[in-house]
C-alpha cells in the first residue's frame, strides 16, 4: 500500500500536520470499519437466532408479544415520506446550484435521520405483527421484511453520509455519485411500500411492474448459493477498494 | 479528485452491477423436481376450466371444457413380456411419460352444511401428510383427503371419531358429494363415478364402472378383447404409449368389446390389455352418468355429466332442489397425471335459477339443454402441499387468524398467488434458509459498500 501510495503520489515532505492529519482518518476509518463489523455481527446474530438454521422442525419462535398491523402500518408512512423527500432534495441539488437548492440540500441529513429513526421504529413495530415463525413462512412476509432490511440499513449508510459529507456530497462529480446512491434507495423504499401494500392485500402497479421485469412478488426474493458467495466477496471487494482509494488519496 | 471520484464510480459501479446479478439470478437453485420427496413441480402452474349447468326439475345436468394437449384414453395396462404379464401405469409421480394414466374431472359439492367449505373449498379436505405428500409414512392404506370435522384432532389421520359420531355427521350433511368422470375407468360406456368425502374419500352405495382384469391367483389378465368386435386380442404397448390409438379404436373392455382370456393364445412380447374391465354401475354409486361418452376434440375435453336432483341417498348425495343455492369445486387432471398432481379451484357458489357465480338454466322438464347460455369460467391452480393444519396454525401461516375470523380465502389470495405459494411450500425449509443467508449476504455487501463510500468520499477542503 505504502509503495502504490508512493508511486502514484510525487513525494513531499511530511509535515506535522499531514500526520495529525492521516491518522485522524486512519482513527476514523477504523472506527467505521469497527461498527460495521458489529452491525454485521449482530444483523447475522439476530438473523439466526430467529431461524432454525435450516432444521426440518416445525418453527416454534414467537413473537414476544404482538401489535395489531395498524400501528407498523400508521408509522410506515413517515420513514417512507421523510427518506422519499430526502431523496427529493438530493435529486434537486444534483440538478441545480440555486440558493434554494443549496439550502434545501442543507435538509437533507436532518430529514434522513429522522426517516432513519423513523424506519428503525417501524421495522420494530413490524416484527411484532406476526410471530417470526409464521411471516418467514409466507414468501410475501420474507420479502417484505428483506426488502425492509435492505431500505433500513442502506439508508442508515446514507444518513451517515449526508451527516459527514453534508455540502461536499455534491462537489464535482461525486454528486452523481450522491444521485446514484440516492436513487437506489429510493428505488429499495418504493418496492417494500409495495410489498406492504401487497401483505395487507392491496397489491399496486409496482407489484405488477416488479412481475414484469422478472420478479413475482409472490415467490420468496433468494439467491443461489454462488450468489451469495458473490454477494460476500462483492462486500469485502468494496472495502479493499474503499481502502485503497483512501490509501491512493492519503 | 479524479481518480477519487473513479474509485467511487467503481464502486457503485460493482455495486449496481451485483443488484442487477442478483435480480436476474434470484428464485434459483432451490425448487427442482425431487422424485425422492414425491415433488414434481407442473410446467404450467394454472389452467382454465369452463362449467355450464342446467336443470329440468328431475335431472341436472353439468358441462365441463378443459384444455388438454393430448387425451389420456387409458389407466394401467397389463403388458405381456416374456411369458408374464406386468402391470404398468395407474400411477406416477407427476405425469407419466408413457400417458398410462387417465384424464379426469371431479366435482366436490355441498349444501351448506359442510363448515367452512364454501369459504375454503378443497383445502379443508387436506389433511395430516396424505399419500404421496412428502413425508407421509408408508401404508398399504391410502390416506385419502377427508372432513376436519370426522376426527377428534383434525391434524391427526389417525384420530377417527367413533363409528356412532361418523353417522351422526352424516345424516347431519357433513359430507360433501363427489362427482367424477375418468377418461378411462368411466368414460368409453358413458359413466360417471357417484363418490363422497367425509371420514375418507371413498364411492358411494354400489358398484363403481370398473373392476379389475387382473386374477392374481394365475398372474393372467381375465379379460382380453375379443378378435370379432375388436380384430385382435390384444393391443401393443408401443400404440397405447406412443399416442396411435385413438376413439375409433377398441380401446377398453367391457362385456361389448371383451372375452375371457385364452392363456394358450400366441401372446407376444407386448401384447397390451387394460388392467380395467368397464361394468355397469350399481346402487347410489351409479347415480352420475353421461348423456353420451365424451371425445377430446381440438385440444379439449367436453364432458356432461347427469344425475337426478334427487337420488333418494341422502346419506350419499348432496340433493339439489329448485331455487336452492350450492357450493362447488372442481378438480381437472390432464397431461397423464394424478393424485396431488390435479388443479383445483377454489370455491365456487351454485344458484339453481338464483345469484350465485355460476347459474344453473331451468329448462324444461323431460327436454335436454341447448346450452346456449354463457360458460362460467373457473381459474384452476396446482395446490401443490398445502395442508389445512398449516393453514390454521398461527404459528406456520400469518393468515390463520383471518381464517379464524372465516375471512374467504379468494378475499386475500388469487389462484396465481395460491399456485405459486403451493409450489414454495414444497420447499419450505430449503427457501427460508437460503432466503436467511440472503438476508445476511446483502446487508454484508451494503455494509460494505457504506465503509468503502465513506472512505472514498472527500471534502473539497481534502483535496486542497
Amino acid at each position: 500500500m505504502t509503495a502504490l501510495t508512493a508511486a502514484s503520489n510525487p513525494p513531499k515532505p511530511a509535515t506535522k500536520e499531514d500526520d495529525m492529519k492521516r491518522s485522524e482518518m486512519m482513527r476514523r476509518g477504523r472506527r467505521i470499519a469497527a461498527t460495521a463489523a458489529a452491525l454485521t455481527l449482530v444483523a447475522t446474530g439476530a438473523a439466526l437466532a430467529q431461524s432454525d438454521g435450516g432444521a426440518a422442525g416445525a418453527a416454534e419462535a414467537a413473537s414476544a408479544f404482538s401489535l395489531s398491523p395498524v400501528y407498523h402500518i400508521l408509522v410506515a408512512h413517515f420513514p417512507v415520506a421523510l427518506w422519499m423527500t430526502a431523496y427529493l432534495f438530493i435529486l434537486i441539488r444534483t440538478f441545480s446550484d440555486s440558493e434554494i437548492a443549496v439550502r434545501l440540500q442543507r435538509a437533507v441529513w436532518p430529514v434522513a435521520v429522522l426517516g432513519t429513526l423513523a424506519g428503525a421504529v417501524t421495522y420494530g413495530l413490524g416484527l411484532t405483527i406476526y410471530p417470526w415463525s409464521a411471516i418467514t413462512e409466507s414468501p410475501l412476509g420474507r420479502n417484505h421484511i428483506l426488502l425492509a432490511t435492505w431500505t433500513l440499513s442502506y439508508w442508515t449508510v446514507m444518513t451517515v453520509l449526508g451527516y459527514r459529507f453534508r455540502r461536499h456530497l455534491f462537489d464535482g462529480a461525486q454528486r452523481w455519485i450522491t444521485f446514484a446512491l440516492a436513487t437506489i434507495g429510493a428505488l429499495v423504499i418504493t418496492i417494500t411500500g409495495t410489498l406492504g401494500g401487497s401483505l395487507t392485500g392491496s397489491p399496486s402497479l409496482v407489484t405488477k411492474s416488479l412481475s414484469w421485469i422478472g420478479w413475482n412478488v409472490y415467490t420468496t426474493f433468494y439467491l443461489p448459493t454462488w450468489m451469495l458467495v458473490t454477494f460476500f466477496a462483492g462486500a469485502v471487494v468494496l472495502i479493499v477498494i474503499g481502502f485503497a482509494g483512501r490509501g491512493h488519496r492519503a | 479528485m479524479m481518480k477519487q471520484t473513479k474509485y467511487l464510480a467503481a464502486s457503485v459501479t460493482i455495486f449496481s452491477g451485483l443488484l442487477v446479478l442478483a435480480w436476474v439470478t434470484h428464485g434459483t437453485g432451490v425448487v427442482r423436481n425431487d422424485p425422492d420427496r414425491n415433488i414434481f413441480i407442473p410446467e404450467e402452474l394454472t389452467t382454465e376450466l369452463q362449467v355450464r349447468a342446467a336443470y329440468d326439475g328431475d335431472r341436472i345436468w353439468f358441462r365441463y371444457r378443459w384444455p388438454a394437449e393430448r387425451p389420456s384414453i387409458f389407466n394401467d395396462v397389463l403388458v405381456y413380456q416374456d411369458g408374464e404379464w406386468i402391470a404398468r401405469g395407474g400411477e406416477e409421480i407427476g405425469p407419466d411419460p408413457d400417458f398410462l394414466v387417465e384424464d379426469r374431472v371431479a366435482m366436490m359439492i355441498d349444501d351448506g352444511s359442510v363448515p367452512l367449505f364454501s369459504r375454503y373449498g378443497g383445502y379443508i379436505t387436506i389433511g395430516d401428510r396424505l399419500s404421496t405428500f412428502t413425508g407421509a409414512p408408508e401404508s398399504e392404506e391410502e390416506r385419502t383427503k377427508y372432513l376436519p370435522s370426522t376426527r377428534t384432532d383434525p391434524n391427526e389421520f389417525d384420530s377417527v371419531l367413533p363409528e356412532s359420531d361418523l353417522e351422526t355427521l352424516r345424516a347431519a350433511g357433513q359430507f360433501l358429494d363427489l362427482w367424477q368422470w375418468r377418461s378411462s375407468r368411466s368414460n368409453p360406456i358413458g359413466l360417471g363415478d357417484d363418490g363422497l368425502v367425509a371420514e375418507e374419500r371413498g364411492g358411494d352405495e354400489g358398484t363403481g364402472p370398473y373392476r379389475t382384469n387382473f386374477d392374481s391367483e394365475t398372474g393372467q389378465p381375465l379379460f382380453m378383447f375379443n378378435p370379432d368386435v375388436a380384430g385382435y386380442r390384444a393391443l401393443s404397448i408401443d400404440a397405447v404409449t406412443g399416442g396411435d390409438v385413438g376413439f375409433n379404436d377398441t380401446y377398453y373392455l367391457s362385456d361389448e368389446t371383451a372375452v375371457a382370456f385364452d392363456p394358450n393364445a400366441d401372446w407376444q412380447n407386448g401384447d397390451t390389455v387394460p388392467r380395467r374391465m368397464l361394468r355397469q354401475t350399481s346402487g347410489s354409486r351409479g347415480d352420475v352418468a353421461m348423456p353420451q361418452a365424451a371425445r377430446w376434440n381440438d385440444g379439449f375435453w367436453d364432458v356432461t355429466l347427469v344425475r337426478d336432483m334427487d337420488t333418494g341417498n341422502e346419506l350419499d348425495d348432496k340433493i339439489f332442489r329448485d331455487g336452492g343455492n350450492y357450493d362447488l369445486a372442481f378438480a381437472v387432471f390432464r397431461n397423464a397425471s394424478t393424485m396431488r398432481w390435479h388443479y383445483v379451484s377454489l370455491p365456487v357458489s351454485l344458484g339453481l335459477e338464483q345469484p350465485a357465480q355460476m347459474v344453473a338454466e331451468r329448462i324444461e322438464p323431460g327436454t335436454e339443454p341447448d346450452w346456449s347460455q354463457p360458460w362460467t369460467e373457473v381459474s384452476m391452480f396446482y395446490p401443490g402441499q398445502v395442508t389445512w393444519g398449516r393453514l390454521t396454525d398461527p404459528r406456520l401461516h400469518p393468515g390463520a387468524d383471518r381464517i379464524a375470523e372465516r375471512v374467504p380465502v379468494a378475499v386475500r389470495h388469487s389462484e396465481e398467488q395460491l399456485a405459486l405459494y403451493g409450489v414454495q411450500m414444497e420447499f419450505a425449509e430449503e427457501i427460508r434458509t437460503q432466503w436467511i443467508w440472503t438476508l445476511i449476504a446483502s446487508l454484508s455487501l451494503i455494509i460494505g459498500l457504506g465503509i468503502n463510500i465513506n472512505l472514498l468520499m472527500r471534502r473539497r477542503e481534502d483535496a486542497k
